[in-house]
């Protein structure tokens, strides 16, 4: 037998025999379940983008697509008709200050609690009260008339406020802490089983559901680089995984590659007024030639779009004229015909721009040559901005192009032209980027554009009780025959492509019908997740 | 065949093979950093309808997804990296000569230089090289100052070390009883002295510098997107590699690795040739 002075030593070798055995159990485990085939009512997605902010609505999280946690008081059809999702109906009183919303009284969180008022209240007054990306300025309150009715007071009149209850996915009240965006509790579709941050999300149906079932019980997300989601894809360890344009001629076994238009465009946004003024913080504003509406209009109808979206896109996505291309706000008078080289030209030997020894156009003693910046780490806004600066040697106009990280771009988006992208579902966005109230706030107007008109319009269509009559209004302000800040008015900016966002899914895997999607590759997908299912099924 | 080799060995002496290797090195560098000056600026431009063509008789080495020719981009890229890496190492080589130099004036400075050099060696390399380089805000100028400030410790070490030999020498001492001030005899008696060695570690430090700038442009934090670095061409190709552009990144890198070569071995060959009785220890 062992005498006294080994037992523990035996006792301690048993256990690290015993630890061996069992980290070689997990690893084998986690890996054999990365190997196996999913069971079918589950799917493994690569679709990129891990928020790091986490799935808190209330300070960002949903904003384009869909929240998945949480669910939201109205949201769109297929077709961008507003219809019901928490609430029930909405009246807004006839000076458009009172919406009041009702809300349904079946619905559950994901721990089994009511949704009542309270808790839109509270989503609401908590988001107002973050200093987020949301933007709640406009509304002066909430209150909750009776447990399942809502009423919301805003300052002054904005129709586009619809758009904000379909945004703002609701939190419950009696789960929301400090740690809510790593433990969201919401009335979604789905409930957030495990967030390893940096690898994984791991949801579950929503017992609790209301709405129609999703068919997937259980969804997993990896988070992987570009190249290794693809080669996940190719090895068949995924479901559906999002991949750029120059992967998207790739052939994969059993996969089929799904292309969803999108507004998610990118265009150049071109300083307004001419150099001078300079930023609280000393950043310079201003351009003495992106000033010059010659040069802004011949840059638009002199580019070729759709040999950028031939070229740089490889064919996946469409040329762009505005910054909403295809929503109900967008006015089709916007389109152009371009590629009008003799056109571009003719223009701007009207507006005195001349050519020079060096090919290089000039007007009174000033070169018809800036600086392209773009974020440095953005293959395809780089590639744009070089093919740009290549068809704008044809009019003339000397093009270098720089790349920066956004830190520095935001000392330089006033005063020179910088490669952006926008797209979102809130024609707020319109406003932001185009109203004289919004100069130099953030990313919004930093070109400084500014027309009354235009800002009339706006203002109009933030008064309209109804949508359509809104939208109405939005078309206007693009153009309304005379004026407006779209190409044939203004022409603050050149939008060069809207991008396809593309998907390599399993070959029998339907993903339902899918809205235009908004700027963000891979989240908006999920807005139809209970619709997806296998075919045959 | 024993005498055939015996025969080259006469016609070729171990000199003269130095020499000729020296020569042929200098040409082979001289024309892979000259030719990047002559490179068709229209090579360079975008040229979409040319996009993704695989290396054939008009592409030599393919080009890439907006249509510029490989080549002319890694001819440029490596006129670009030599002229950073000539900064580099002279700037380097300056330093380590004012330290050796400082060293050798007493106790307490070569004290002080020993502490410095142990202190940048006991780092890796390419740590402080991130480190400087990020702090001077990345781009060429980082890039230059990073390399320069990293690479001067193991010539300095080779230096002061010569140095020390030299000081105890008696002429030295002659020439210092004699009342010759101390940058007098830097200038008349270490530096004709310390020459090979000096020449010898600015070649070899050229290597090194080039390589380290392409690693931490490579990574990111070196020259801007805009350059066409071999570090930037790298890095961008591997987005293509898993749709299979291997030619994206194979001919860059390999001139990289020729380019390399050539200077090791043309600094080998020079301290072959320029002190050939101290090869020998030297090569440990």
């Amino acid at each position: 037998m062992l005498d006294r002075n080994s037992k523990p030593i035996f006792m301690l070798a048993i256990l690290f025999l015993l630890i061996g055995v069992l980290t070689a159990c997990s690893q084998s485990e986690s890996g054999a379940s990365k190997e196996a085939n999913p069971s079918k009512d589950e799917l493994i997605l690569a679709i990129g983008g891990e928020p790091e902010d986490g799935f808190d609505p209330t300070t960002g999280w949903g904003r384009y697509g869909s929240p998945l946690f949480q669910s939201t008081l109205f949201k769109y059809d297929k077709d961008f008709k507003v219809i019901n999702d928490l609430g029930e109906n909405y009246q807004i009183s006839d000076d458009g200050l009172k919406w009041t919303v009702g809300i349904r009284k079946d619905a559950k969180f994901s721990d089994g609690k009511n949704v009542t008022a309270e808790d839109i209240l509270f989503t609401y007054e908590t988001t107002k009260d973050s200093s987020s990306v949301v933007d709640l300025s406009n509304l002066s309150g909430v209150e909750a008339l009776d447990s399942h009715t809502i009423q919301f007071t805003l300052h002054k009149p904005q129709s586009s406020f619809i758009y904000m209850l379909i945004s703002t996915g609701i939190v419950a009240k009696h789960a929301y802490d400090d740690r809510y965006q790593e433990n969201p509790i919401g009335s979604g579709p789905y409930k957030l089983v495990q967030w390893d941050k940096g690898q994984q999300l791991i949801v579950e149906e929503n017992p609790f559901y209301y709405g129609e079932k999703p068919y997937f019980k259980k969804l997993t997300f990896l988070f992987l680089s570009e190249d290794s989601a693809f080669a996940a894809a190719k090895a068949g360890k995924v479901d559906i995984v999002s991949v750029p344009p120059t992967y998207a001629k790739e052939k994969i076994k059993d996969m089929k590659l799904v292309k969803l238009d999108t507004v998610d465009n990118r265009g150049i946004m071109f300083p307004f007024v001419p150099a001078g003024e300079q930023m609280d913080d000393g950043a310079p504003i201003g351009n003495d030639v992106t000033s010059d509406l010659a040069i802004r209009k011949a840059i638009n109808i002199g580019i070729d779009r759709q040999t950028l979206v031939e070229g740089v896109l490889e064919g996946y996505g469409t040329p762009a004229y505005s910054v909403a291309d295809g929503l109900p706000w967008w006015n089709p008078d916007t389109k152009i015909e371009d590629n009008r080289l003799e056109e571009a030209i003719q223009l701007l030997e009207a507006a005195g721009w001349k050519e020079n020894k060096q090919g290089i156009r000039e007007k009174s003693g000033i070169e018809a040559s800036f600086t392209l910046y773009y974020p440095a780490n953005d293959q395809v806004r780089q590639s744009l901005s070089l093919a740009f600066s290549e068809m704008m040697k044809n009019l003339g106009i000397k093009v270098t192009t720089e790349g920066k990280s956004w830190n520095e771009l935001e000392k330089l988006m006033f005063s020179n032209p910088i490669m952006m992208g926008w797209g979102s579902y809130d024609p707020i966005e319109m406003y932001n980027l185009y109203s004289s109230k919004t100069k130099g706030i953030d990313y919004y107007n930093a070109n400084f554009y500014e027309n009354e008109a235009v800002d009339n319009y706006m203002k109009l269509a933030l008064e309209a009780v109804t949508p359509e009559e809104a939208n109405l209004y939005w078309q206007k302000a693009q153009w309304d025959g005379v004026t407006g800040f779209s190409i044939q008015g203004d022409a603050p900016w050149a939008w060069l492509v809207n991008l396809q966002h593309l998907y390599f899914v399993k070959e029998d895997l339907e993903l339902g019908g899918q809205k235009i999607q908004p700027h963000g590759h891979g989240w908006p997908l999920t807005d139809s997740v209970s619709e997806w299912h296998w075919r045959n099924k | 065949m024993n005498r055939e080799l015996v025969i080259t060995r006469k016609k070729w002496s171990l000199r003269k093979q130095t020499l000729a290797l020296i020569l042929l090195s200098v040409i082979i560098l001289f024309i892979m950093v000259t030719s990047g000056f002559f490179v068709d600026a229209k090579k360079l431009d975008v040229h979409l309808e040319n996009r993704n063509i695989a290396p054939s008789l008009s592409n030599l080495f393919g080009t890439d997804w907006l249509g510029r020719d490989m080549l002319a981009r890694t001819l440029k890229g490596l006129t670009l990296s030599f002229s950073v890496g000539i900064l580099a190492a002279f700037s380097s080589t300056v330093i380590a000569v004012f330290l050796s130099f400082l060293a050798s004036l007493n106790q307490l400075l070569d004290r002080m230089v020993t502490w410095c050099i142990d202190l940048f060696l006991s780092l890796p390399h390419i740590v402080t090289l991130l480190l400087i380089a990020f702090a001077f805000g990345g781009g060429m100028k980082a890039v230059v100052i990073g390399l320069a400030l990293t690479h001067w410790p193991s010539l300095t070490r080779v230096l002061r070390a010569e140095l020390l030999q030299i000081k105890n020498t008696p002429y030295i001492q002659i020439s210092r009883s004699l009342g010759k001030s101390s940058w007098w005899i830097a200038i008349h008696h270490y530096l004709p002295l310390l020459a090979p060695q000096i020449i010898v570690g600015f070649i070899l430090m050229f290597p090194h510098a080039i390589l380290h700038e392409a690693t931490i442009t490579f990574l990111g934090f070196g020259l801007s997107p805009e350059e066409p670095a071999i570090g930037i061409i790298l890095s961008e190709s591997m987005k293509y590699l898993s749709t299979g552009m291997w030619w994206l990144a194979f001919f860059p890198g390999l001139s990289l690795l020729v380019m390399i070569s050539i200077f090791d071995l043309l600094g080998q060959n020079v301290r072959k040739f320029v002190s050939p009785y101290q090869f020998k220890s030297w090569q440990v």
